[in-house]
Formats: C-alpha cells, structure tokens, sequence
C-alpha cells in the first residue's frame, strides 16, 4: 500500500497547503502581535483578493502581471479601509468588542461577496500551462512549488524587513510597546495603519495563490481562518515563526491523516492537533511561557 | 415615597405577568408563536453566555455546540431509550456541562484569547463529528420523532401551549442566575474578571470559578438544547454550527454583556430581526447585520443595557439636579438610610 | 511571644539581578513590623515572596511554623494571611461594601444548589457575611459609601478599601505594600489610627513603607533593606541612629535619622 512516489507527492501538496496556512497565520499573528487582536476577518483577506483576481483573469481578461498587481493594489486600500474602519474606532477597547467587530466585518465582506460574485464557485486561470512538472522524480502540479517559493521568499523578505530596516524596527517597537514608541516619536498610528496593510497584502498574495488550485466561492474564507487559527496556536499565538511552521504543519499533517485515516475527517484532524496541542504544549512550539499571574 | 415605588414595582410585575399569560392569545398566529418560543430557547442559551463573558470575562465561542449536546442528548435519550421529557430535562443540562468542564480544564489556565480559539476548535469538532458518525447521531438526516413534553392530561405539542413551558423554563433560568450572580459565587467570578491576583489573594481560586463558569454556561446552553429537541421534535446537525455560536454572542453584545434583562432582550431581538427583514434576500440581510454589528461595537459598547442606563440616568439628572454628585453615594437601602440620618 | 513569620536565607534572582538577598527575619505576633529601604531595595519582591506571588530562588518562608512554598496564593489566604497591593486592585465593577463580601470569600461554603434553592444555611451565611462587612466598613470609616461602585472612591479611600477587604477575614498577619502611598496628610492620620486599632485586635501588621513618620510613628521594630541584603533590624530609635541605614539613606532621607 505503503509506496514512496505517492507519500512525496502527499508531502508535496501537504507543503503546498500548509504554506497557505502559514502565510494567513502570519497575517493573523502579525495583526495579534501589533495590536493584541483576534482578526476573525483573516479568511475574508484571502477570500476578496480571490474574488478580484478571478475577475480581472477571466471577465475582464487582463494579463497576469496587472492582474496580480492590480488585486495587490486594491488591498492596499482594503487593508486600510479595514484598520480605519473596524479597528481603529474600537482601540483600547476589550479584546472581545473588538473581535465581535471583526466578525461583524466577516459576515459583511462574506455576504456582500455572495451578492457581488454570485454563489458558483470560481476558478482562475493558472499561469503555468502544464498540468504537473516533475520534480525530483515525484509529479506536482508548478502551482505548487510556486506557492512553497512564494512563503520562502516572504520569510525572508520580512526577515530582513523586520530585521534591517528602521520601518519594520519601528513596527516591532509599537508591537512591543506602544506608549514606549510613542514617546520616542514612532509615528504610532501609520506604523499600526502599515503593519494593517501588510497583513493585508499577505492576505492578497494567499488568495492569488490559491485561486488557480482551489474553488473561490464566498465562504471560503471560514474554513482557512479556522485552520489559520489552528496553525497560530499550535505554533504559539504571536509567533512569526510559530505561524510559519505551525501552518507547514498543519498543512502536512491534515493531508496525512485524510490520505491515511480518514477523509471525512479531513477537518478535525486540524482541531484534534489543536486540541492536544493545547492539552500538551499549551503556548505553542515556539510561544514564550504564558504568565498565568498577573 | 417608598410605599408609592413599592407598589408601582407590584403594578409592573403584575402587568408584565398578565401580557406573558396572554400572549398566546394575543399573537394567534402559529408561526409568530413559533418564533417566540425559538426567542425564548435562545435567551436560555444566551443567559449561559452571560455567565462566562459578562460574570467571568471569558469568550465562549461554542455555545453552539453545548446547545446541539443538549439537543442530542435529550434526543438519543427519548427515541432510543424512551426517556420522556422531564427525565431528559435532568440529564441534559448535566450532560453538556460536563463537556464544559472538559474542555474547561485544558484550557482556562490560559488567558482568554486560547480559550476564544479552543472553543472555535471543540464547536467544529463537535459538529463534525456530529454530521459524520451518522450510527450514533443520524449523520445529515439527523434525528426524528422526538415526542412532545408531557404534564398529566396536558400535552405541550402546540407552539402556544410550549411557550408556557418554556417560559417557565426561561423564568427559572434567569432567576437562577440572579441568585448565582448576587451570591459568594457570582462575587467571586466578578472578582475573577475584574483582577484576577487580587482575588487569589482575597481567597478565591480563580480556576476554579472560572470551571464552575464554564460549567454552568454549557449547562445552560444544554438547557435550551434539550427545550428545542422537544420543540422541534427533530435535530440535525446544520443546526448547531458555528454561525449560531457566533449569533449568541452578538445577542449578548447587543443586549448588554453582564445584564440578565439584557441577554434576554438581545435573543430576542436577533431572533425577530431577521424575520422582519425577510423582505429582504438573505445575503443582504446578513450584510447589513454584519455592519449594525460593527456599528454597535463602536456607538454602543455596553448595549441595549448600557444605552438604558445612561438614559435612565440622564433623566433622573435632569429631574433632579443634585442627584447628580450623589450618583456615587447609597440610593436606597439599609446603608443609605444611616448615612442620611447623620 | 510567639513567632508568626520566620524568613530564612531568603533570595531572589531576576535574570541576573539579585533582588533579595539572603534576607533572614522573624516577626513576631502582634507586632507592627515595618520593612523599608530606599527605592529599588527589594522590599515589594520580598512581600510577593511571602505572599506567594513569586517563587523564591532560595531560602525558607515558614507562616505559623509551616512552609508556604508551593502554596497556590488562595491557600495561604485560608491559612491567616492577607495582604494589599501597592497600586490599589480593588473589583472596581462591584460595590464598596461587595469588595469587603469578597474578602470574607474563604469563610462561605454555599453551593451551588444552596445557592440557587435560597437554602438556609446559604441565607445565614450571606446575612452573617453582609453584617462583617458592614461592621469592617464602619471599622475602616468607609460605611457611608457601602453602596457605591469601588470605582468611584478617591485614591485614599480605595487604599482604604483594600485593607478592610484584606482585614475582614479576620487575618493572622497582614501585608501591606505602601499603605499611605498617594495619601494626603490627613488620610495618612487616619491610616496610623486605623493600624493601632488593627494591631489592638490582635492582628499582626507587616508593612512596606515610604512615609519615615507613619513608619517611626507606629512601628514596634523595622527592617531596613538595601540592594536586596538587610542591613538593620530593631526598634525605631535604634534604627533612626544606626550609620549603615544612615548611610544608605543618605542624602535623601538624612534628615529623618
């Protein structure tokens, strides 16, 4: 039963899947980190740039590069528009409030999504033409390995954003603490307004990866906040790398158990992870020690 | 003066008593009826909310899933064991309290935020596995032929004559929860909320409170579970997803986080809402009720309850000036009463 | 007279930073023991190590003779210690006279089921809690304000608050972080009247403090703490002529020695 072609193809996707995962994670942890809140929104980030760039692919038939850079403009401004409209009234507020208005923004974008695009599901065109490559001997699909290159980059150029330029000092320092950076003269407010956008863009490139494998319907956005949500808890809530590995594991792990135990389980095994993690780990592979006292 | 509010306080009751009595008469029509007994199943499920987010502060996004334990449970029990109504009513609410506590346990050591993901998790798992293991639970089809709730000679099968069972039901839910909420244990889950250290060293064990919170908030959910496999006399799994316990909540934002009135009247406001806006297709409804959510996060943080009390308060300002600077002192009681006296 | 609280070698580490540093002391009861030290000399560390709030590094806390470490904070709180904060944590949503009901949290057994049936024994009990509270109130001159939300209260009076919240179960010893701290000349009067009359009752008092005059006013015996060590210990009069404290206060609070 057992043969090798099919687990590295199995891993393959899994990889493919799960650095999806992680680059929402990575939204939704950068969002937490920054501003201490739980953006319940985060599959609709992936869900409308989706949307947009089937669209432009298919109805209005403009070419790839303007498509993807057109989609990644608009959530730009999605990115802003939703800092200033669903966060920003409501800082300082009770985690919770603000995580209520974020599902209020979630059934909003999912509902008007349905009105807009219709309830069929969509696809958009890959931009490679052949089905599968070989790679290494084992045949997957270039969409593939075009999603894992995409997460490697990312890491890397936020490494060195984060690490190397005085913007992404500025963005830690604010995550870190906001009277502090204040004091010292951090434009506090654009830097949050920034690190909104970015979580947007990440959101963006997610739904233009994802279009071509994946139905782009309204409420796609549900199922991968949730395992984006699974992915940050078993990595540690918070944790920039915590969110990469826990996605890549979730990714991996969720594929094997409905290849090699059940497919109509397929979605629990995410949760069981999450559960355990939970049980065994509770901070996560890589978050810090969780104070229990004040 | 006070024998003049107390008896205007009697009046009120009185009042309201008579309209609860009649109002099965008053509305007549069947669907209308059957939509208030759903208000008041969902103001049971949401009163258990209260308890952990308004008493507690701690997010519960799965009363969902406690809700379908209690349906399911009092719907295994009745069809395949022959458990009639009132034996179920003792074994559900115990039933979805104790997987409350199990997932209680694992969890409520952390703060509020893993336990905000945690229930996320065990509401879809529970549905899942409520969809799938279809020996057990019936898969999609579900489970039919619940029976009615049975009294002596009286059956409650109709939507009128269920009402007064569940507003029974409803009455002794909210009572209880005043009780809970005036005693040493709701003392101490507000203590929790409020500083969690100070209240350790005041002698309350936070965990444990925040466990029996959990606890009782499932049961109460189990509650209304149970009502609502007898009302319907069937349930299948759609119903209790996660959308719903995501629609409890906002009925407890709306009403007032922490006011026993105030969860009732958010239930039931988000239970007619969304039939008087049929007029309107499903997604747009959905869509404007998305933006009133957000719009009440920010214009309206405390809810119905806290909006009420402003106004209340505004008015007795107006009314009497000077009330004013005492609004921080004693209004009434055995302790105002000697503080007057000096 | 009998010993109510003996500290061994205590020591605490933060990182590399020692903040209490082999620090031995006993208190005995009925005693107003007052710990002071300039700014930054480890006495809130120390307090949050009796306490239960943190863990010591090394050294022995024996509470009547027993240990207290390992001991979740709640549990000592049965055992006859309380104490209060430095910045005031009260329950700010309940009322005043609620806060102090809290504080009687430990001596209440009511169930769930007495609770929500009215049972008997669950009435007495509330009633029996309303009527401490009420008198702890009074005791503490904040009776007047019962009914108000903890919110509302001044700074000197949430202060006073806390102790008729930690006072109310009747402690054995009672710790105290900067009681007099944001208080204004005449509250602080009040505050030193207050604590003879808690001592009169019985109540051993160990406090942390700034004010010198509170300090030398009512305490029967101080120890001075100085970059984590303890470098005096004895009545008010020996202290306020001992050079080493002199010496560590210099400057700043010479006048007082």
């Amino acid at each position: 039963m057992f043969d090798v072609t099919t687990f590295a193809q199995l891993f393959v996707t899994g990889l493919a899947m799960g650095s999806i995962y992680a680059l929402v994670a990575l939204s939704f942890a950068l969002l937490y980190k920054a501003v201490g809140i739980l953006n319940f929104a985060v599959g609709e980030f992936v869900m409308v740039p989706g949307f947009i760039s089937v669209v432009l692919l298919t109805t209005l038939k403009v070419p790839f590069l303007w498509a993807y850079l057109v989609t990644l403009g608009l959530m730009v401004f999605f990115g802003a528009v939703f800092q200033r409209t669903v966060y920003h009234p409501l800082r300082g507020r009770p985690f919770v409030t603000v995580l209520v208005s974020t599902i209020g923004a979630s059934l909003f974008l999912r509902n008007t999504s349905l009105l807009t695009f219709g309830a069929d599901p969509r696809v958009s065109p890959g931009l490679f033409t052949a089905k599968t490559v070989s790679f290494f001997g084992v045949f997957v699909p270039p969409q593939y390995l075009l999603i894992i290159a995409t997460l490697i980059v990312l890491v890397v150029f936020q490494y060195l954003l984060f690490e190397k330029t005085l913007l992404g000092k500025k963005m830690q320092a604010t995550a870190q603490d906001r009277d502090m950076a204040r004091l010292l003269g951090i434009p506090v407010d654009t830097i949050i307004l920034i690190t909104f956008i970015y979580a947007s863009l990440l959101g963006g490139i997610s739904g233009i990866l994802l279009a071509p494998v994946f139905y782009v319907t309204a409420d796609m956005g549900f199922m991968i906040a949730l395992k984006a949500f699974a992915s940050s808890i078993a990595g540690g809530l918070g944790s920039i790398p915590g969110a990469i590995v826990g996605g890549l594991f979730i990714g991996v792990v969720e594929l094997f158990c409905a290849a090699y135990i059940s497919a109509t389980y397929k979605d629990v095994f995410a949760f069981v992870i999450l559960i355990a993690v939970l049980l065994l780990r509770p901070q996560g592979f890589f978050g810090e020690k969780i104070a229990e006292k004040a | 003066m006070r024998v003049k509010r107390f008896s205007l306080r009697i009046l009120f009751y009185l009042a309201a008593a008579i309209v609860l009595v009649a109002l099965p008469s008053l509305v007549r029509s069947n669907y209308w009826l059957g939509t208030i007994d759903l208000a008041i199943i969902y103001s049971i499920a949401v009163l258990g909310l209260n308890i952990v987010l308004g008493l507690t502060g701690q997010l519960n996004i799965a009363q969902a899933a406690f809700w379908g334990i209690g349906a399911y449970t009092a719907a295994l029990l009745n069809t395949r064991l022959g458990w009639p109504f009132w034996a179920t009513l003792l074994a559900a609410p115990p039933m979805a309290g104790a997987f409350g506590v199990m997932l209680g346990f694992p969890t409520l050591r952390l703060s509020g935020r893993y336990l905000a993901l945690a229930t996320i998790g065990f509401g879809i798992i529970i549905n899942l596995i409520l969809h799938n293991w279809k020996e057990f639970t019936g898969g999609a089809d579900g489970i039919p032929g619940i029976a009615s709730p049975v009294l002596g000679p009286f059956k409650f099968s109709t939507n009128a004559s269920f009402y007064y069972l569940g507003l029974a039901c409803l009455i002794i839910a909210a009572l209880a929860q005043l009780k809970i909420k005036n005693s040493r244990m709701g003392r101490a889950f507000q203590a929790v909320k409020e500083n969690e250290l100070a209240a350790e060293l005041s002698g309350v064990n936070a965990f444990k409170y925040r466990v029996i919170a959990f606890a009782l908030c499932s049961a109460y959910g189990g509650l209304a579970g149970q009502l609502f496999a007898h009302r319907t006399k069937f349930v299948s799994a759609e119903t209790f997803f996660i959308d719903m316990s995501i629609l409890f909540i906002c009925m407890l934002m709306i009403g007032g986080v922490g006011s026993i009135a105030g969860a009732i009247v958010g239930a039931s406001l988000l239970t007619f809402i969304p039939e008087w806006l049929r007029f309107l297709q499903g997604p747009w409804a959905m869509a404007i009720f998305g933006l009133a959510i957000i719009f009440m996060m920010v214009f309206m943080p405390d809810g119905l309850a806290g909006l009420t009390r402003s106004i209340v308060q505004r008015i007795a300002a107006r009314i009497n000036p000077d009330g004013q600077e005492a609004a921080g002192r004693p209004s009434s009681g055995r302790i105002g009463a000697t503080g007057e006296g000096k | 007279m009998k010993t109510i609280l003996e500290i061994q070698g205590l020591t605490k580490w933060f990182g590399g930073l020692v903040a209490v540093d082999n620090v031995s002391l006993s208190i005995r009861e009925g005693e107003i023991r007052a710990l002071i030290g300039p700014n930054g000399s480890g006495k809130s560390t120390l307090l949050n190590l009796v306490s239960g709030v943190y863990a010591p590094t090394d050294g022995r806390i024996l509470f009547k003779g027993q240990s207290v470490l390992n001991k979740r904070p709640h549990l000592l709180v049965e055992e006859g210690m309380k104490r209060t904060f430095q910045n005031a944590r009260l329950f700010s949503g309940l009322t005043v006279l609620q806060n102090v009901m809290v504080g009687l949290h430990g001596q209440t057994r009511g169930g769930l089921f007495g609770i929500v049936f009215s049972l008997p024994g669950v009435k007495e009990e509330e009633k029996l809690i309303f009527c401490k509270a009420e008198e702890m109130l009074e005791f503490v001159g904040l009776h007047e304000l019962a009914n108000a939300p903890a919110k509302n209260l001044p700074y000197g009076q949430q202060r006073l608050l806390e102790v008729a919240r930690a006072l109310v179960s009747g402690p054995d010893l009672l710790l105290l972080d900067e009681p007099a701290a944001g208080m204004n000349p005449s509250e602080t009067s009040q505050l030193m009247r207050l604590l003879e009359k808690i001592r009169n009752r019985g109540t051993t008092i160990f406090l942390v403090e700034h004010d010198m005059n509170l300090v030398m006013e009512i305490s029967d015996s101080i120890t001075v703490l100085n970059f984590g060590k303890s470098i005096a210990q004895g009545p008010p009069a020996e202290i306020q002529n001992n050079e080493g404290v002199i010496e560590a206060y210099l400057g700043k609070r010479a006048r007082y020695a």
